[in-house]
């Protein structure tokens, strides 16, 4: 846990310090303290910047955790729960054929969790892991593909919608960040299921008897996870993988109990896409790779490596 | 009490030339008051360097997709180099913060999301360029032309520029049926009436068909929706080779096609889709009268 807090306050740094001008720590830290209005590079690009991605990547990596350990799969992740996509199609939806119309964080929750119902249903009774990611990649591939029908059909309006659904963090800044706040506390609060999900890890049979709840633990994970990434969605739009690679590893460090596991799969998730969006904007400046194309190609080989594994 | 004299004097001199000409432009979303004549000015749409190099102004910056060839050379010979601030769609807000710029010139379409990042670096003006119409971005040039403190320059310039398109739509025979398409790999995409090209076609008297009833400025077509079309000549911009056109020269359908016959004409994409201004429409007048007269020499 303290590994990973290292790695992501390192990597933040460098964040902070790459880009088309590179720029000392030391400087950094001193136009931080400073943060003035005519610092505009750290003060209000880098630094608003680094911490949407931060939060972001946290939420994903929780969102993650939360949803592998309620559904015991070592596939299940947001993207492949249907809800990255679902939260994507309801953002386009609503800036394309009803532009202006209020606070996007809530019609992106709406459409993560049609994805997340979607895909319960169709795996109701039944549970088979593969049966369940393969329905999980079928329902997100019909909404990315609505997502297109509805990006074909106003060519006018795309490119707003454009941008938040590209998977990226270009252009995010401080009223960004406003929107992610109430991740802080959802997060916090996530972290009260980590008793409860030690004990699902046990096997639901021993769960049942020691006592837990599993229905509500079960719908509780569920939730919070879809509001996580839905809000995450609403701001840097799907990207993808981070939610899946990100609870991984972090059980391969700390190992699989929740109190420790869900910190550090946050913290890895952050560690994660604020890297990549640091590449993305230092590989070859004044170039921006879209952070989401930089978590895919990670994390898609990643995917079919487990998917390989659990056959 | 001389002394004071000169000294007031001076110093009303001298708050007279800190304040001189504060420019307010109003670019239909913004009203935008650069103190100042702007000297480092960032472009992110190609038509706003073609304005600022009609009235011989060089940007530092230009969002040129990391491809200078993109702009035409004339542009390219009186603005000299800039530095890349990255691809229009996405330009690198920090390269454009590195270059200090006192204007950016930003694009309606493309950039309105993020006008707050940019406005936070310089006074930024917001035009229409992308999806615009002929007549629209000679507004646009006017609006730069005023940002820059050159309006009476820029006048000069639409002036001369609409005496010779105006002696370009004279040697243009009237009737013609043209159209131009943007051709990729797998999609071939029609610029109608509405469109840049297709607008600027018309002022030459040429004939552009509507695509579809309430289409965009440009749509997707397929081979048998072009057959229904059916212009005399249909101009094509290879984004890429081998594009979807040289697939369809072996269809079956394509011999049925008018302009078959000699008159599908390879153009360069740079010119007819992604340039758009005063130098871009003389440029399409040009080579539209030699396509017409046939000394048009194609592009590979």
């Amino acid at each position: 846990m303290i590994r990973a807090l290292i790695v992501l306050s390192a990597l933040t740094l460098v964040a902070l310090c790459t880009g088309a001008t590179t720029i000392t720590p030391l400087q950094v830290w001193h136009l931080l303290l400073a943060h003035n209005p005519q610092d505009f590079v750290v003060w209000s690009h880098r630094f608003p910047r680094s911490l949407t991605g931060i939060l972001i990547g946290a939420a994903l990596g929780v969102a993650g955790a939360l949803v592998q350990g309620v559904i015991r799969n070592p596939l299940a992740s947001p993207d492949i729960l249907g809800v990255t996509q679902g939260a994507g199609l309801a953002v386009a939806f609503v800036l394309l054929v009803f532009p202006g119309v209020g606070y996007l964080p809530f019609f992106s929750l709406l459409g993560g969790a049609a994805g997340a119902a979607l895909l319960m249903a169709y795996n109701a009774g039944i549970f088979s892991p593969v049966r369940f990611a393969l329905s999980g990649v079928a329902v997100s591939a019909t909404f990315a593909g609505v997502t297109q029908f509805l990006l074909l059909t106003h060519p006018v309006e795309v490119n707003t919608a454009l941008l938040s659904l590209t998977g990226s963090l270009w252009a995010r800044g401080w009223p960004h960040l406003g929107l992610l706040l109430p991740l802080i506390p959802l997060m916090m609060v996530a972290m009260t299921l980590a008793k409860p999900l030690d004990v699902i890890a046990l096997g639901e049979d021993t769960a049942h008897a020691l006592g837990t709840r599993l229905r509500l633990v079960r719908w509780a994970a569920i939730t919070m996870a879809v509001m996580l990434t839905a809000i995450s969605v609403s701001v840097a739009g799907p990207v993808g993988f981070v939610g899946l690679v990100a609870p991984h590893l972090a059980r391969r460090l700390v190992g699989g109990g929740h109190l420790r596991l869900l910190p550090t799969a946050g913290m890895l998730g952050a560690a994660i896409l604020l890297a990549a969006d640091t590449l993305g904007r230092g590989i070859a400046p004044p170039a921006e790779i879209p952070a989401g194309v930089l978590t895919a190609v990670i994390g898609a080989p990643y995917f079919l490596w487990l998917l390989f594994r659990t056959r | 009490m001389q002394l004071n004299l000169g000294l007031v004097f001076g110093l009303c001199l001298a708050a007279s030339s800190a304040l001189a000409d504060p420019i307010t432009v109003n670019d239909g979303t913004h009203e935008v008051t650069l103190p100042d004549t702007p000297h480092r000015i960032v472009a992110l749409e190609f038509s706003f360097v073609d304005a600022l190099a009609s009235v011989d102004v060089s940007p530092v910056g230009v969002a040129d997709d990391n491809d200078p060839a993109r702009i035409p050379d004339e542009v390219r010979d009186i603005v000299g180099d800039w530095t890349s601030v990255g691809t229009r769609p996405q330009p690198s807000i920090e390269a454009i913060a590195a270059l200090h710029p006192d204007l950016i010139i930003a694009d309606l379409d493309r950039h309105s999301a993020v006008y707050d990042a940019f406005s936070a670096i310089a006074p930024t003006l917001l035009l229409p360029s992308r999806g615009e119409d002929y007549e629209g971005s000679l507004r646009s040039a006017a609006l730069i032309g005023k940002a820059v403190d050159k309006q009476s320059q820029m006048q000069a310039r639409l002036e001369q520029h609409r005496a010779s398109m105006a002696d370009y739509a004279r040697r243009i025979p009237d009737g013609a049926t043209m159209i131009f398409g943007a051709a990729r790999e797998d999609s071939f995409s029609l610029h109608g009436p509405d469109s840049y090209d297709g607008s600027v076609l018309q002022s030459l008297g040429i004939n552009v068909p509507e695509v579809r009833a309430q289409g965009g400025a440009s749509d997707f077509v397929s081979l048998e929706q072009l057959l229904g079309l059916d212009p005399d000549y249909l101009l094509v911009g290879h984004y890429r080779r081998p594009s979807i056109i040289d697939t369809w020269n072996g269809d079956e359908l394509w011999s049925i096609l008018k302009a078959s016959d000699g008159r599908v004409i390879s153009v360069d994409p740079n010119v007819w889709a992604r340039n758009r201004g005063i130098m871009a429409a003389e440029k399409i007048a040009a080579d539209t009268l030699a396509v017409l007269d046939g000394s048009f020499e194609q592009i590979d």
